[in-house]
């Protein structure tokens, strides 16, 4: 009796709800499983911008913390951050698009190959080979093998033809169907346009293997910059696939609200003032101010002389004391420059951030020309690089006011800021031994590369390190307690320690082929050797 | 013939029955054993406490019972019928307990592991929270108070989080704040899956079962009970020592201009600034005065240490206050039962406080013998307009005071704190970045907390015959609640830099109903053998929905609306649903005290668990009293065997759940019990968030999901029960063990498949631990009691099976066998010999991963209690503590960072603290530095891996204290604290008035108790600077905490 009387109850009670009930209820009412890919693509556009100020730019020896509480400049380097998941957002990207109707070519698919190639460059220039054949398949494939960093390139390179001719069929059809871009608005000439000046990045960054067999490098590079109607690449500063802050939702990284905290503890690095100052450069008044104890000493703002930037290389304690040296009333503290307050703490969106320009462009040419893959006017793209990033700081021919904040000046007043003139002339600025290109050589080399990365700073990631790694040029410091490393600059990250141990045996191998199985920092990938 | 009879009669023996009552309440006690002294023959009580014994007169009967004294007694000629008292020891054995679904079982019948606690016992030297109460009362019950007001206690089972609370049979959702315990008559924690089987998942972790108060037992049928407390918080346990030598800075330079980086290290300063030498530096209220080219200037004012112990000038005494009364009636045919509780609690941050309304009833009525109607409501309210948040950040009033604060200012200037003509827009401070005006603070930005709790039953109750009974009862409780915040304009805090005010809005509501039908069986047959079975079915239903709104920015100071914000509204919310059915079973056998076994089992099925299918839990006891049938020694009174296991799984739900989404960076995210559904299985969704511009994005998840199932407990338990010298000494011993798996496994995959984690059912992990309770009462007489309980428990958390040879952790790899409470953090790069390895500047090396430092469980736990009573006065006193365990002090780690720790002005360090100041680099850290070679780490271990590369030799490498400390103490390894501590948890010493003094005034007892809690708080004495009794289970680092507090005051309880 009791058995049955169980038996019954637990019957009826498991059955009291539904199947259907239960099913309607486990399914999780806050968040969707199908969205438009246009939220997708928002989501992938943030993904790929790199902010300014970051470590990259103190790696790349633009700006310096000396304050140990919030960082410091060192190298020593771990686990790389990738991008896979990213990645696994633009394949979503394009999945939701054709679920929404799409053909099997639409825009999300070309943006698609783009942020492919952009991605896999990113990641792969930090780390050397990684997986890309068998990647980014979910359950259907847990432990992908790594791909040469060639192939990689090899497919990179095949990503982004595929997008520029996709591109070009899109905009043949009139395809109005993207949305949700906030970079160009749903423009797909832009999106062309930065599709192939980022080829162009991608082919100088192979320098080192220009004659590579399965890579036609000079050819591929001759190819863009001679045929402007198949690839049609930027022109002009407007052409920039850039982050624009907006206030108050996207504040740039620097602003009126963390003044307070960045007053003394950041400086600038010699590697980047010095070399501006070494030549007399204007972008010197913009992005930094005079340093207070130059002040003291009665040099003029509008002297380059007042401008110290520390050495990357300096131990932080004597950073940090020396930079907070009190200079006395009426002047700043400190031995060095700080960051250009007016230009990087007055407002919340200071500029943008370049994710792939112009001037970057212009000398990737100058630099293909002088290294004799295309023929043309290196000088003249190197000009063309070198305005239009001193353009992008408003510097302009003539009389030019520029402005530092008096000692105890608030950020955010104008008042605050006492005004000096600078006359500029391209000519005679451009008529420096050191700036006046002198030829395809070393030199001229030397001299676009410079100029590059002056107009790297604060901008476009890690590239100002990808150069100087290829290139050794401009050089960095190093050998002091300040970068770590026991003084060396490292020549790549290692792969995530999660790889070891979910990937571990394709690590293994990939580890081995390239660096006799050490994940070491300081040893040479395929690309710069 | 008759003669014959007679004679036989007085001859042999006659039928002796009895009735055994307990001295103490004149209640009869069942189950004690009356034998004919020098024979085997003998019976036992029964439930009524009645007994009959074939005897003759001259024989004598010994009557023992598990818990009560002995005693004899020699039958007298003629005299067929007794009545016994006996006097019942503190932990009666032959109490029944409460167990699941509310049914009263015989302590000695139970095979799991339970212990009882009684409600009078957390009423007098009260915790605000009941559950605090409970510390060190049971054993295996481990609880972390919070030192905050509304802060949730930590409360861990056998090392698991425990938030299954049962009110009379019926599950509660609680915040621990809505249990009232003046209408507690005992808590009951039932201490494993065993034990609470017939809950299911939800009490995987074991269950607090709490019986009310119902009616009296008043032989008048009324009466009326008032309780009030009154206690002070004043004198310090654990708060930060700081030095008073050194003002704010950097590198001993410090001018105020603007606050906000205008001058020398003004905003967002350390504590590393010049030295307070009466000194002339501009100062935040120095006089300002025109400069002849415009703008102002500050007038130097000489630097002093005006603001030493600001902290504790700061904080004022708290109070608790409690008034509770209680009316009660009994007759034949109702009883029933109301009760109104207040508390104040006013907390030592100023301006912050938390009241709690409680009201209680209960209702039974007997309709007729067969049918028995009960009801039962609870409402409870809390309502507080400020609560402080003490939590890392500018929020924190130990974060502005005492990490980087320093003494240049003085904190009661502070307490005017509007700007002269902005008030209500601009306060007044040292510092105008990063910190608050703790006054400002206290007093304008207000944490509003205001909660409805309410829950009840109702049950009606039918017995068909003796045998069978039938049972309908349906539940619900329910909260909803509603958090303000007022963020004033001039405040600043993570994320809040433009300081222009915030408002926010935390609702959240919960209703959940339980409804459910039991059979209940009971039957003895062939007189020893007691069959008691029990069938049921439950339906559960809840629903939760919450909603977390914020301005973005204030545009009129001071009002506090989402029509006023700057920017657009910052919103989010969250809704769930959840059906559970479920039908269970229990049944209990037994053969006389021999044996009883107890078995159930249940079956849940729940929408929580996607596919909802069916779980099936089963449970088995088995418990033998050895003593009732073999001969012991005879110190050995009482011996009890006990075994049990059960299996269960986690329901896939949690029991905990936040905002919706918290936009804000600072401060704590409240979390309220919840038991609901998380959609953590559900895969292939996306992550939606306003982002560039405010526009949606979406982001997949990085998550893929095998077809899984929740994780399985198996749970086996062992133990003694046994008692010596007539049960003046009694310990009670249990082994448990659970395996807990395979488990919902994160099995990280390559990111290279475009997903992190995979989850899927594998690895196992075991707690193993003992429970040991050991009572004694050393004296016992009519004039002086002398009663111990001393509570001790121990486990360990070990990985049993893993998916793979090792898994990562963290940064470290850990194998079967390794411990679960593993401590990893940052760590010194060390030579062979063990030495720290400084770099070219004269600092430590840290290796770039984190290193085993250490477990974060405590060793064991222990919990002392002695009862003294000489005649109307009774003492009470309780220690307890935890020992072993490791954890990062993070207050250390902060105020030595910060400069303000006072171990930065002593002895070494405080004579290179004072050359830093003048701008010499002189300290040498202990160590080696590197004389050649690089040292090279391993890319898994981070160990270095060529030492024989490395040349040492003795650090000489001078460099600033500062720039060391910022270094060594940003490294796990520099703030080590052990958790080992010890308090004086509460002594109580009551005085009852003797019944002659109250003669036959309505005043029926009077007691009054003076009582102290915290008294006393041992532990490290480097490390005093934080209360470790807050951090329970295996938190690797404290946070800040308001400073905790002694507690005395006064209880009086009067009976009418």
């Amino acid at each position: 009796m009791k058995l049955r009387l169980l038996i019954f109850i637990a019957v009826t009670i498991l059955l009291a709800g539904c199947s259907k009930k239960f099913d309607e209820l486990s399914a999780n009412p806050n968040s969707p499983e199908s969205v438009p890919a246009s939220l997708t693509l928002n989501g992938i556009e943030n993904g790929i911008n790199l902010r300014p100020w970051g470590p990259e730019q103190r790696w790349n020896q633009y700006a310096l913390v000396n304050y140990n509480y919030y960082g410091n400049q060192e190298y020593n380097w771990s686990g790389a951050t990738l991008y896979y998941t990213t990645l696994k957002n633009v394949i979503k990207m394009e999945e939701e698009a054709i679920k929404a109707g799409a053909k099997d070519l639409n825009p999300y698919s070309a943006l698609g190959k783009f942020f492919r190639g952009y991605l896999f460059y990113e990641m792969t220039m930090r780390v050397g080979d990684l997986p890309l054949q068998e990647a980014l398949k979910g359950t259907e494939s847990l432990k992908p093998k790594y791909d040469t960093q060639k192939d990689i390139f090899i497919q990179i390179l095949k990503w982004l033809t595929e997008a520029n001719t996709d591109i070009i069929q899109l905009i043949t059809s009139a395809d109005n169907t993207l949305q949700g871009d906030f970079y160009f608005n749903n423009d797909l000439k832009k999106w062309q346009k930065a599709v192939n000046t980022f080829r162009l990045r991608v082919l100088i960054q192979l320098s080192k293997k220009e004659g590579e067999a399965g890579l036609n490098v000079k050819q591929d590079f001759a190819g863009i910059v001679s045929n402007k109607n198949n690839f049609p690449v930027m022109n002009d500063m407007t052409d920039n696939l850039q982050f624009i802050y907006v206030n108050p939702f996207n504040k740039y990284p620097t602003n009126p609200d963390n003044f307070g905290f960045d007053a003394t503890r950041y400086n600038t690095s010699s590697t980047y003032l010095g070399l501006l100052t070494s030549i007399k450069d204007p972008r010197t008044f913009v992005t930094a101010d005079p340093a207070g104890s130059k002040l003291k000493a009665g040099i003029a703002p509008s002297d380059h002389a007042a401008y110290v930037g520390a050495s990357p290389a300096e131990d932080l304690a004597d950073m940090s004391s020396k930079a907070g040296i009190d200079n006395g009333p009426g002047f700043v503290p400190g031995v060095y420059s700080f960051y250009g307050r007016k230009r990087y703490y007055s407002t919340y969106t200071a500029e943008p951030h370049i994710i792939i320009g112009y001037p970057e462009m212009c000398f990737n040419i100058a630099e293909a020309i002088n290294r004799g893959w295309v023929t043309g006017d290196a000088e003249e793209w190197y000009k063309k690089g070198i305005n239009a990033s001193i353009g992008f700081y408003g510097i302009k021919e003539g009389v030019n006011t520029f402005y530092y904040i008096k000692a105890g000046g608030k950020v955010v007043e104008s008042g605050d800021y006492i005004p000096y003139t600078v006359n500029f002339s391209f000519n005679d600025y451009y008529s420096q031994p050191m700036v006046k290109y002198s030829g395809n050589n070393t030199m001229g080399l030397e001299q676009i590369l410079r100029q590059k990365y002056l107009a790297f700073f604060q901008n476009s990631g890690f590239e100002a390190y990808y150069n100087f790694r290829r290139t050794g040029l401009p050089a960095f410091a190093q050998g002091g307690s300040g970068t770590g490393n026991s003084g060396k600059i490292p020549k790549r990250f290692q792969y995530p320690g999660t790889e070891r141990t979910t990937n571990g045996a394709n690590l293994t191998e990939a580890l081995q082929r390239q660096f006799a199985g050490n994940d070491d920092i300081n040893a040479a990938m395929w690309i710069i050797k | 013939m008759v003669c014959l009879i007679i004679s036989l009669s007085s001859l042999g023996q006659t039928t002796i029955s009895g009735k055994v009552l307990s001295s103490k309440d004149q209640l009869p006690i069942p189950g004690v054993t009356v034998l004919i002294k020098g024979t085997n023959s003998g019976t036992a009580t029964n439930a009524e406490g009645s007994f009959s014994v074939k005897a003759k007169a001259g024989d004598v009967l010994t009557f023992s019972g598990i818990g009560t004294e002995s005693k004899e007694l020699m039958i007298e000629a003629d005299k067929m019928n007794y009545t016994v008292t006996l006097q019942q020891d503190s932990r009666a054995m032959n109490e029944v307990v409460v167990t699941a679904l509310g049914i009263k079982k015989e302590t000695k019948r139970l095979g799991y592991s339970v212990q009882e606690v009684k409600g009078a016992d957390l009423v007098k030297a009260r915790e605000p929270n009941a559950i605090n109460g409970l510390v060190g009362k049971v054993a295996g019950l481990s609880i972390g108070a919070s030192a905050e007001i509304l802060g949730r206690p930590q409360v861990l089972l056998r090392g698991n989080n425990l938030n299954f609370f049962v009110v009379d049979g019926v599950p509660i959702n609680s915040d621990t704040w809505n249990i009232s315990p003046d209408d507690i008559e005992s808590y009951t924690v039932l201490k494993g899956p065993t034990a609470a089987a017939l809950y299911g998942n939800r009490a995987v972790n074991g269950a607090i079962i709490i019986n009310t108060k119902k009616g009296t037992r008043d032989k008048r049928g009324f009466s009326v009970e008032f309780n009030s407390s009154t206690m002070l918080e004043k004198g310090f346990n654990a708060i930060p020592k700081v030095q008073d030598e050194y003002g704010p800075g950097d590198h001993g330079r410090y001018a105020f201009v603007d606050g906000r980086g205008g001058g020398l290290n003004d905003g967002d300063y350390d504590v590393w600034g010049p030295k307070f030498e009466g000194q002339l530096i501009p100062q935040y209220d120095g006089k300002r005065v025109k400069k002849a080219n415009g703008g102002d200037s500050i007038v130097a004012t000489p630097w002093i240490a005006r603001g030493k112990d600001n902290l504790s000038r700061f904080i004022q005494t708290g109070l608790i206050t409690t008034n509770n009364i209680a009316v009660a009636s009994s007759n034949d045919k109702s009883d029933l039962r109301f009760s109104l509780t207040h508390s104040y609690q006013k907390g030592i941050v100023p301006n912050t406080e938390l009241s709690s309304i409680n009201f209680n009833s209960t209702l039974g009525h007997n309709f007729s013998e067969k049918l028995r109607f009960e009801a039962n409501v609870n409402y409870n309210r809390q309502y507080t307009p400020n609560i402080p948040d003490v939590t890392y950040g500018p929020n924190s009033m130990i974060y502005n005071i005492i990490l980087w604060g320093g003494a240049d200012w003085d904190v009661d200037e502070m307490r005017n704190y509007w700007q002269p003509g902005k008030e209500g827009i601009q306060q007044i401070y040292a510092e105008y970045q990063r910190y608050n005006n703790p006054w400002f603070l206290a007093k304008e930005w207000l944490r509003g907390h205001y909660k409805n709790d309410f829950y009840g039953y109702t049950t009606l109750s039918y017995k068909i015959n003796k045998n069978l009974e039938v049972l309908a009862r349906t539940s619900i409780t329910t909260y909803d609640l509603l958090r303000t915040e007022k963020f004033p304009y001039s405040a600043t805090s993570y994320g809040r830099e433009e300081a222009r005010g915030d408002y926010r809005e935390d609702v959240r509501k919960l209703f959940e109903n339980n409804t459910e039908l039991i059979v209940k069986y009971n039957k003895t047959f062939l007189k020893n053998f007691n069959v008691f079975a029990l069938a049921g079915g439950n339906v559960r239903k809840m629903r939760f929905n919450s909603s977390f709104a914020s301005t973005n920015y204030l545009n009129v100071p001071g009002i506090y609306t989402f029509a006023n914000s700057r920017n657009p509204i910052i919103a989010s919310n969250f809704s769930s649903e959840m059906l559970v059915t479920s039908a269970y079973g229990s049944l209990d056998l037994s053969y006389k005290n021999y044996l009883n076994i107890n078995a159930t089992v249940r079956a849940d099925k729940s929408s929580a668990i996607p596919g909802a299918k069916v779980g099936t839990y089963p449970s088995v006891a088995v418990s033998t009293v050895v003593s009732d049938y073999v001969s012991l020694p005879q110190a050995i009174s009482f011996l009890k065997l006990k075994g049990s296991y059960a299996n269960v799984r986690d329901g896939g739900t949690s029991s905990y759940i936040g905002p919706s989404s918290y936009p804000i960076g600072y401060g704590s995210s409240y979390s309220t019990s919840y038991d609901g559904p998380t959609y953590s299985l559900v895969s292939k969704v996306y992550n939606t968030r306003l982002d560039y511009n405010n526009t949606s994005a979406a982001y997949y998840t990085d998550n893929l999901y095998d077809d899984i199932s929740t994780a399985a407990r198996t749970n086996y338990e062992a133990g003694f029960d046994i008692r010596f010298m007539k049960n003046r000494i009694g310990l009670d011993a249990i082994y448990f063990s659970y395996l807990d798996g395979p488990q919902i496994f994160r099995n990280p995959i390559s990111q290279t498949t475009g997903y992190t984690a995979l989850f899927i059912n594998a690895a196992k992990y075991a707690t193993r631990g003992f429970e040991v309770a050991l009572n004694g009462n050393p004296v016992r007489n009519a004039n002086f009691s002398w009663d111990v309980l001393l509570n001790w428990s121990t486990y360990k958390q070990t990985y049993v099976e893993l998916p793979t040879d090792s898994i990562l952790v963290g940064q470290l790899y850990v194998k079967e066998g390794d411990r679960l409470d593993i401590y990893q953090g940052a760590a010194f790069a060390r030579t062979q010999d063990g030495q720290i390895i400084n770099d070219g500047g004269g600092r430590p090396i840290p290796l770039p991963k984190n290193q085993l430092l250490g477990y974060s469980n405590p060793d064991w736990v222990w919990g002392l209690t002695n009862k003294l009573r000489y005649k109307n006065f009774n003492l009470t006193i309780q220690v307890d503590g935890r020992v072993g365990g490791e954890m990062e002090n993070y207050v250390r780690r902060q105020s030595f960072r910060g400069g303000r720790h006072i171990e930065t002005v002593q002895g070494e360090k405080g004579v290179a603290r004072n050359q830093d100041y003048l701008g010499n680099k002189t300290w040498v850290g202990e160590g080696v530095k590197i004389v050649s070679g690089t040292p090279a780490f391993d890319a898994v271990t981070g160990a270095i891996t060529n030492y024989k590369d490395l040349v040492f030799a003795p650090n000489d490498t001078k460099t600033f204290l500062q720039d060391y400390i910022s270094r060594y103490n940003s490294q796990a390894e520099g703030n080590l604290m052990s958790k080992t501590f010890s308090k004086v948890r509460e002594i109580t010493l009551g005085y009852s008035l003797p019944a002659s003094v109250l003669g036959n005034s309505f005043i029926k007892g009077a007691t009054i108790s003076f009582v102290g809690r915290n008294l006393f708080y041992l532990t490290d004495k480097k490390h005093k600077d934080v209360d470790i009794d807050q951090y329970a289970g295996t938190q690797t680092s404290s946070n800040l905490q308001t400073p905790t507090i002694k507690r005395y005051g006064f209880n009086i309880n009067f009976v009418f």
